[in-house]
């Protein structure tokens, strides 16, 4: 049978795509990869359907052995992949062959690297979708992560076409990382001088980051409230606890809760920070609706041809 | 009425500053008449709000806020709400806080099922995980604090109030609430093409069952 057979599962990979919509009134979070950036060059690259899934692999070790051949890409963090012990670039794609051995040895750059491959694996989508949410049991392979006696099946492809992408395109995961925001929800709720200082400090993220959100360390932004009334989350939301400490929420958030929020981060922005490891130094600058509904509109429209 | 900025795709309409049935109400009607426009990705209804996702490539913020603006809600509460009826074994052994709540309240736990067995609570939101509903309001006489130290594992199935407030745990997860009973029916269940038995909006009765029936619908102690 054509696929990969899993040598390795690593500790923390999962199967994903754009995430699971039309469900966040029932409690179910959108999911998804947690930097669109990284997955849609994936698939571009490949020249698979915007859409098709992949692999989000947070931490090395994931090693898989090729029963047939195909042709792959890798994208996002350099978690120094070797093909039969040769290490090998991301933001690439390789061709192959039945046999072949692939390891991600390494964190070198960014946290989580995605692996493609051509046509996508043969997966069945759970409720639209192969989005992995581990804490609602949801996706592909049984809502959970993958271990040892998975097989990610695909189609064998021969003679891809080799694309680099070029470097101008390949970010470079920066010890600081300025984010975008845009003021929203509970801003009234944040005295002047909180604000300012929101604005003006620098944060760096914290250990205790995972799929449902990024944690702040810093100086403490106190709101005037201590809670609100439940509603909804959007992504990218920047919820701040009576406690002070800014937690930015993403692809696997609660889909509703209770504390005051600030803003919310610039989605493109959020793609980035998916990519910051522990102790990365946070700013935050002020954004205005229509400057960022252009930025992301130009962000999906340069993987739309 | 009021639509705030949420996201750089998202809007949040708030209807009132507190939590009342009226709300609840214009929150569904809203909802029902949001469900009809194209290019929405997402919607959350919430006690007093709805978060609203759409399509940038379909609507501007401005455009989506004058969209929003023209849809009317009207104060009268509706009479044709669905109810669904819960059955729940409220027995000690599942309830595992039904004795603690009898001494606090100065109830026996025959008073205590009597109690929450007769009121009818609407779903004012699901969420914190997928099916669970936000049920309310639970009678003055059996309102409850969380517990101050969270359990680290609710068993699935589990009933639970928390102040004028009460749920079932789709899936065994840590909590805070009061144990109260334990139902046969399955919050989240992916068998059913809406996922979820009660929608935002509908109303909910539960009825006591005997352990017997309890375990011949397939309840787990």
């Amino acid at each position: 049978m054509s696929g990969f057979e899993i040598i390795n599962p690593g500790i923390l990979t999962l199967v994903q795509d754009k995430g699971r919509f039309s469900y966040a009134h029932i409690g179910v979070t959108s999911s998804g990869c947690m930097d669109e950036y990284a997955y849609f060059w994936a698939n571009k690259l490949l020249g698979n359907a915007k859409d098709c899934n992949v692999l989000e692999i947070a931490f090395p070790s994931f090693s898989v052995k090729a029963c047939e051949d195909i042709s792959i890409s890798i994208t996002g963090a350099d978690l120094s992949l070797s093909i039969n012990g040769t290490y090998s670039k991301p933001w690439s794609t390789y061709n192959i062959k039945k046999g072949d051995i692939l390891k991600f040895c390494k964190s070198l750059k960014g946290v989580r690297a995605y692996l493609a491959v051509k046509g996508g694996f043969l997966l069945n989508k759970d409720f639209d979708s192969y989005s992995t949410t581990i804490k609602e049991g949801l996706g592909a392979i049984k809502g959970r992560a993958l271990i040892k006696s998975d097989f990610l099946p695909y189609t064998t492809y021969k003679h891809n076409h080799k694309k680099v992408l070029k470097e101008k395109y390949i970010p470079s995961y920066d010890k600081t990382l300025v984010l975008r925001v845009l003021l929203s929800y509970q801003e009234n709720e944040f005295e002047e001088k909180e604000k300012e200082k929101f604005f003006s400090s620098e944060f760096s993220v914290s250990p205790e980051s995972n799929r449902m959100g990024m944690k702040l360390n810093g100086e403490k932004i106190i709101p005037k409230i201590s809670g609100i009334i439940s509603e909804g989350i959007a992504f990218g939301s920047i919820q701040i606890p009576s406690s002070g400490q800014p937690i930015i929420l993403l692809k696997d958030r609660q889909t509703i809760g209770g504390y005051a929020k600030i803003g919310s981060v610039l989605a493109i922005d959020c793609f980035k920070l998916s990519q910051a490891k522990n102790n990365t130094k946070i700013r935050f600058e002020e954004i205005d609706i229509k400057s960022a509904q252009e930025k992301m509109k130009n962000f999906y429209l340069d993987f739309d041809n | 009425m009021e639509i705030k900025l949420a996201s750089v795709d998202s809007v949040i309409v708030y209807f009132d500053n507190k939590i009342s049935l009226d709300v609840s109400f214009n929150v569904k009607q809203y909802l029902e008449e949001v469900k009809k426009l194209e290019g929405i990705i997402d919607i959350v209804p919430s006690y007093t709000s709805i978060l609203i996702t759409y399509d940038i490539f379909i609507y501007s913020y401005d455009q989506i806020v004058s969209v929003l603006e023209k849809i009317k809600v009207n104060k009268i509460s509706s009479s044709d709400n669905k109810i669904v009826e819960i059955p729940v074994y409220y027995g000690e052994e599942v309830g595992l806080d039904l004795k603690r709540i009898s001494e606090e309240k100065n109830l026996s736990i025959k008073e205590i099922i009597d109690i929450h067995s007769s009121g009818s609570y609407r779903v004012y939101a699901i969420g914190f995980a997928p099916g669970f509903a936000y049920m309310g309001e639970v009678d003055k006489r059996i309102n409850i604090n969380r517990l101050e130290n969270p359990r680290k594992s609710i068993p699935k199935n589990s009933l639970a109030i928390a102040n004028e407030q009460t749920a079932i745990y789709p899936q065994s997860s840590p909590g805070g609430w009061n144990i109260i009973g334990k139902t046969t029916i399955e919050m989240f269940d992916k068998s059913l093409s809406s996922l979820c038995p009660v929608n935002v909006g509908d109303e909910v009765k539960f009825y006591s069952i005997s352990k017997e029936e309890f375990l011949k619908q397939g309840g787990v102690l």
